[in-house]
């Protein structure tokens, strides 16, 4: 999963070395015993140690682990914070006039993602959205919990009904970025999923007018129909 | 004959009911231990034929096998199998049997409580399976609101769940009230807090871990079935409903029990590894401090499982500050087990096997858990199969790699006979084999790919088939290697050889009992001096035979 934003690259770098920290220590910790496990039982005949006495070595081994613990404790929090930070829009992105912005409505539905954007216009499935632009995507749910999850793009944020979540992201490169639905959400939730398009701050605008136009051009075609007697 | 005599007259003897129908009724501390420890075995093998049910249609990309309900009734029948029905009657019914053993009491302060829990947990089992009549829960292991509600799941599956979960639940709060009462009151002569076994401790500290969660989840399932049955809108969204409410109560039941049975499974192999390396335990205080600390900072560790809700930051950096403060209880505990094995001469038997297995197997799941505390790195693992891996891992090694350790230390006591040692090696490398080959693949299809949990399917581009390909047949691995643990115990309940009263040369005073105990445990119990009672009664008859004159040996002499 390579990062694609901002958000997700300081997310890797936590990974990256979380999980060559905690890889070591269970290998130390499986390595020992196996190690004394094997020592003792080779040593045909060895009598069993007196038991050690004393809190010393204790409170030294308890001291070291929570040094430890504070150290990652501080590792998580400080990428955790940087991974937060807004993104700012940079040079190539949308430059809006009022907010430096875009915010988006993105609401979850068994078991589709609807997207609305800021002059009216919806889609579904497929969100649109401009290169190195910061992107506010306000989640809602209208029926169950959904977990919106583009994992290139941003941190998994769920949308829970009645409830505002916003997910901050910022796309560096143009593409095309899928993810799925991570939270049970009913029979068919594995098909649930969403594709983010980042394209170019003036494609961005023009998809947006055609969307629009075809958005008014079915109405339209609705609203014929319906006057025409050709649908109830 | 003369008339005036007074009689005796006896009209046969008094009649015994059936066998089963005095099990059923007992109200012996041993009986009811040993139906949930049966009962929870056979629970396991359910689960896995659910758990293979799942796995064979995740073999393949877009596999057609099971239907998406069908395969999430298997999903929400697993996990809850696994907890309610496996992992804590497991717990409970080793407590249940071995605590009033090991404090050397007669029985339990309130019996007739502890029957109850036992019948309600029985009652759990069958509303669950009854399920199967109508239409079992499709809402997953934990049934998040609002898609448990009455609007999105009509049909009466969460019912069912809600009131097995509910009557198990209760069940065990009731086993726990017994158990706390019976380790307040009922201790032995000379029986002090501080010499109470490890095992005894954690019964101790699991029950008033479950007196806390226990309730915390009945709530909930209270106002989930107000929701569903009684136009309630405690979670529903709209009118004032809070669907977080849910997952809040919810994850602390869950989190609670996870840590439950970490709790137990360390209290076993801090019996069992003593024994087989024939020296006390190291840091025997610092173990028993850090299982209390694991209970209540564990506990609270419980918004872990919401880092991608709405919730306020800082919440979930206290959720990463009680999840990290964590590594120092463990880490202790850890240090102490491998001490302990370092310095003593190992004879490397069944339990010693599975207990080292059980070891390493959760602390490759801690590793990987508590790396989903770290708040951003959650946002990125949470809801992927890594969380399964990491998950399977820690509890595997708890409830079934640990719980099988105390199953073939303690079956000699049970039973009277020891479980077959060939067969136990054969199923010990099976399962290792098969956790690393199912678990292994998913953590790092959770990790790199992504891949999302509790889905009925995935597609062939998303470069999961493989990892989920192997993690399938690990998964049937695993269950060869289970069965035919369980194939074993069946085989030894019956034809095992026979083992003496204290087959491993424990020290604590269950060992003290006859193997099986008599209905009252102790026909005389010894006065405690210290936490090893039986090694002080082996010391001081070792003591009086290295004064006594050497007559009797020589006198047994066979003349030629």
């Amino acid at each position: 999963m390579s990062p694609n934003s901002p958000a997700t690259d300081q997310i890797e770098t936590l990974f990256g070395i979380g999980f060559v920290v905690f890889a070591i220590v269970a290998l130390a910790v499986n390595v020992a015993l196996i190690y004394f496990l094997r020592r003792r039982r080779a040593a045909s005949g060895a009598q069993p140690l007196e038991p050690q006495d004393g809190g010393r070595p204790q409170l030294r081994i308890g001291a070291a682990l929570g040094a430890f613990a504070v150290a990652v404790f501080v590792f998580g929090l400080v990428f955790t914070e940087k991974a937060r930070e807004a993104p700012a829009t940079g040079a190539a992105g949308l430059q809006q006039k009022d907010a430096d912005s875009l915010t988006i409505k993105g609401t979850g539905q068994q078991w589709l993602w609807r997207y609305e954007y800021p002059n009216g216009a919806f889609s579904y499935y497929k969100l649109v959205v401009p290169v190195d632009t910061a992107i506010d995507l306000e989640l809602d749910s209208t029926d169950v919990i959904h977990t919106w999850n583009v994992p290139s793009l941003a941190g998994k944020a769920d949308a829970v009904p009645g409830k505002a979540h916003t997910v901050s992201f910022r796309a560096d490169e143009e593409g095309s970025y899928t993810g799925r639905a991570a939270t049970l959400s009913g029979a068919a939730y594995a098909a649930m999923g969403t594709e983010v398009e980042v394209v170019s701050p003036e494609e961005y605008e023009s998809y947006l007018k055609q969307l629009d136009a075809d958005i008014q051009a079915a109405q339209d075609t609705v609203v014929d129909q319906i006057e025409s007697g050709e649908t109830p | 004959m003369s008339a005036e005599r007074p009689e005796i007259v006896i009209d046969g003897f008094p009649q015994r009911r059936p066998r089963w129908m005095e099990l059923a009724t007992s109200g012996d501390h041993k009986d009811i231990g040993r139906i949930l420890i049966t009962g929870a075995l056979g629970f396991l093998f359910i689960a896995l034929i659910e758990l293979l049910l799942m796995r064979l249609q995740l073999a393949i990309p877009e596999n057609t096998f099971l239907s998406p309900v069908n395969f999430n009734r298997m999903l929400s029948l697993y996990g809850t199998t696994a907890i309610f029905l496996f992992a804590l009657p497991l717990a409970f019914g080793l407590f249940y049997y071995l605590a009033p053993l090991q404090i050397g009491a007669r029985g339990t302060a309130l019996p007739r409580l502890g029957q109850i829990g036992l019948w309600l947990w029985v009652a759990s089992a069958t509303v669950l399976y009854a399920g199967f009549l109508f239409t079992p829960s499709e809402a997953g292991i934990n049934p998040l609101a609002p898609l448990s509600e009455l609007t999105f799941l009509p049909n009466n599956g969460v019912d069912a769940w809600a009131a097995a979960a509910g009557l198990a639940t209760l069940g065990f709060v009731l086993l726990a009230i017994d158990l706390t009462t019976t380790l307040r009151r009922m201790r032995g002569p000379g029986m002090a807090w501080r010499r109470l076994p490890v095992f005894a401790w954690a019964t101790a500290i699991c029950s008033w871990l479950m007196l806390v969660i226990g309730p915390v989840l009945l709530a909930a399932i209270a106002m989930l079935l107000i929701d569903r049955n009684f136009d309630g809108i405690f979670f529903a969204d709209g009118g004032g409903g809070a669907p977080l409410l849910w997952q809040h109560l919810s994850w602390i039941f869950f989190t609670g029990t996870y840590m439950l049975i970490l709790i137990a499974a360390f209290g076993a192999i801090c019996e069992i590894v003593p024994a087989l390396v024939g020296r006390p335990l190291e840091g025997r205080t610092t173990v028993i401090g850090s299982l209390v600390a694991i209970a209540a900072i564990g506990t609270l560790a419980w918004i872990q499982n919401m880092l991608t809700a709405p919730i306020g930051i800082a919440w979930m950096y206290f959720a990463m500050t009680m999840a990290l403060a964590l590594i120092v209880p463990f880490g202790l505990i850890f240090y102490n087990l491998i001490a302990t094995i370092a310095g003593g001469a190992v004879r490397m038997r069944a339990p010693l096997l599975f207990a080292a297995g059980a070891v390493s197997a959760i602390s490759v799941g801690l590793a990987a858990e508590i790396s989903h505390s770290l708040v951003g790195l959650a946002w990125k693992l949470k809801n992927t199969t890594d969380a399964t891996g990491a998950t399977h891992f820690a509890l595997i090694g708890g409830a079934v790699f640990g719980g099988f350790a105390a199953l073939y230390y303690w079956f000699p006591k049970m039973t009277g006979r020891t479980m077959g040692e060939p067969l136990a090696r054969i199923s010990f490398w099976t399962m290792i084999l098969g956790t690393a080959l199912a678990f292994v693949p998913l953590l790092f299809s959770g990790t790199y790919e992504g891949q999302v949990i509790d889905a009925y399917k995935f597609f062939g581009d998303e470069g999961v088939s493989g990892y989920n390909l192997i993690a399938s047949i690990g998964a049937f691995v695993l269950a060869i290697g289970i069965v035919l643990t369980l194939v074993n115990a069946i085989l030894s309940r019956n034809g095992g050889a026979r083992a003496g009263h204290d087959p491993w040369g424990g020290d604590s005073l269950e060992w003290f009992a006859h193997s099986p105990p008599e209905p009252h445990n102790f026909d005389v119990l010894p006065d405690v001096r210290s936490d090893r009672p039986l090694h002080d009664i082996r010391a001081a008859i070792a003591h009086r035979t290295a004064r006594a004159p050497e007559r009797p040996a020589r006198e047994s002499q066979p003349v030629a």
